[in-house]
């Protein structure tokens, strides 16, 4: 059955429903339209990325360094959907730094060598500055995090997880940036 | 209008069946999956499958720094390896069979403290300076996990003379950090965090603080005036380091003249050619010392 049959079905069941459900597929169809069809790589949107950091001790933050903070680790999050769903480990670098990029491009190799990949929708992350270091060299948050996670084997949908997530996190300045260096997802009992 | 009300039912029979088979697959269970809630990194456990029937099945582990697939077969326990789980963080088990697939989710939590990650700052700072020394550890496992249970971290402080101290710290979500003042006297002190048999040493340089009681002598010699400092100290009696600058400025009816000068050997010494009666004052970053008057009267 094509998409138009069963719009022309819905259309002559209920009206209401058929006009949201020509919405949806034009919208999804626009969106295929709109991705790059030469690159590999999926179209994602930087996540929306708040950052507490009332406080913080030892040190307090910079506004320079929370705007700088917040908007790298909103950059990480979108190179890590591109690396995970599309299989291409090279973009991690930009913002990924040690263990978590050692990490991050160890799985996705092991995802290749599997046929897998992850689709993340992510809605958006609450980021709490719990440590900062007095010498400006490293900086700890937790993030509170809404993600809806899809595991594919292939085009085979396995698993949807769509429950908060929270991670520890540490990003250490480097020349014109602040980079994830260890990304660790943990259980939401307190510390 | 019978018939046009038929054909629709059978359309949404046509819809529901396929929105069923979307979701099915999904919802539907394999076999169901029992995992611990929580593991230790590095630590093996089975999963039973003695009891979810016979055949065969995919299996799907996917952790935070790893991804396996493989066929099992129903009927024995399906053992997940150590070096399967060795970075802390969320696991999911997928487990599907021909026409569905169930999951579950645990966590891997880290091992044992075996490795600290400690920072010193700054790497020199002056004597007898209230809260300049900051130490900061992170608390490892062996598979650089952070350990995010507290650790009593103690951090010992041997300074170059006089007694040792130490205090203990403990971590909170892996990080133990304290922030101490320096002792009063110059040379190396050695901080060292330490954790079960685990230490990590590290050096900060004590240098001598602002001088104290700054204070120079002139000798005049016909038309020049030699300006020679007495040792240049800290209010702690330690001796300013060679090359920390001192500044001599002269007025006269000339005007104002300064010479910037290095400490040498402990002192400073400079040299002024006189015309008329000065005022020479002397001056070490923020301290000033005392002035004196030349044109034969000193």
């Amino acid at each position: 059955m094509s998409m138009v049959e069963i719009t022309l079905a819905l259309k002559k069941i209920a009206p209401p429903f058929a006009k949201m459900a020509t919405f949806v597929i034009t919208a999804c169809v626009l969106a295929i339209a709109q991705s790059p069809t030469q690159i590999h790589l999926p179209q994602v949107n930087l996540p929306e990325v708040h950052l507490d950091a009332t406080g913080l001790t030892p040190r307090p933050i910079e506004e320079l360094t929370g705007t700088t903070i917040a908007r790298h680790y909103a950059l990480a999050w979108r190179d890590l959907t591109v690396a995970l769903e599309s299989g291409q480990a090279e973009g991690l670098g930009e913002e990924f730094v040690g263990f978590a990029k050692d990490r991050l491009t160890k799985r996705i190799t092991e995802q290749n060598q599997a046929g897998m990949h992850v689709r993340i929708v992510d809605r958006g992350h609450h980021l709490k500055a719990v440590f900062y270091s007095t010498d400006g060299s490293a900086m700890q948050l937790l993030d509170q995090a809404q993600l809806e996670i899809q595991t594919f084997d292939g085009n085979k949908l396995l698993d949807t997880q769509n429950v908060p997530h929270k991670y520890m996190v540490l990003m250490t300045p480097g020349a014109d940036r602040w980079y994830v260096r260890d990304l660790e997802e943990v259980s939401d009992k307190p510390f | 209008m019978k018939r046009t009300a038929h054909s629709h039912f059978a359309r949404c029979k046509r819809l529901t069946g396929l929105i069923l088979l979307c979701v099915l697959p999904v919802w539907a269970s394999a076999a169901e999956l029992h995992v611990p809630a929580v593991v230790e990194a590095g630590q093996a456990f089975s999963i039973p499958l003695k009891d979810a029937g016979s055949g065969q099945a995919t299996f799907y582990l996917v952790g935070p720094d790893h991804v396996m697939k493989r066929t099992v077969a129903f009927g024995s326990d399906l053992q997940i390896q150590s070096s399967d789980l060795r970075t802390a963080g969320r696991y999911q088990v997928i487990l599907c069979d021909s026409s569905s697939c169930t999951s579950a989710i645990f966590e891997v939590k880290a091992a044992q403290p075996a490795h600290l990650s400690f920072f010193l700052h700054p790497s020199r700072v002056p004597v007898s300076t209230r809260d300049s020394i900051d130490a900061t550890a992170f608390v490892f496992d062996q598979y650089f996990n952070l350990i995010l249970t507290p650790a009593a971290v103690d951090f010992r402080i041997t300074p170059a003379s006089g007694a040792g101290f130490s205090r203990e710290v403990s971590t909170r979500r892996g990080v133990a950090w304290m922030r101490m003042d320096s002792t009063p006297h110059e040379g190396r002190v050695q901080v060292t965090a330490a954790l079960g048999s685990m230490e990590e040493a590290r050096v900060i340089q004590q240098v001598a603080a602002e001088a104290c009681g700054l204070r120079m002598k002139a000798v005049a010699s016909g038309s020049m005036v030699t300006l020679e400092t007495d040792p240049v100290r800290d209010c702690s009696g330690n001796a300013l380091p060679d090359g920390t600058v001192v500044s001599f400025t002269k007025v006269d009816k000339a005007g104002k003249s300064t010479v910037d000068t290095p400490i040498k050997k402990g002192i400073a010494r400079v040299q002024f050619s006189l015309d008329g009666r000065a005022l020479i004052s002397v001056a070490c970053g923020v301290v000033l010392g005392n002035e004196v008057a030349v044109n034969g009267k000193l």
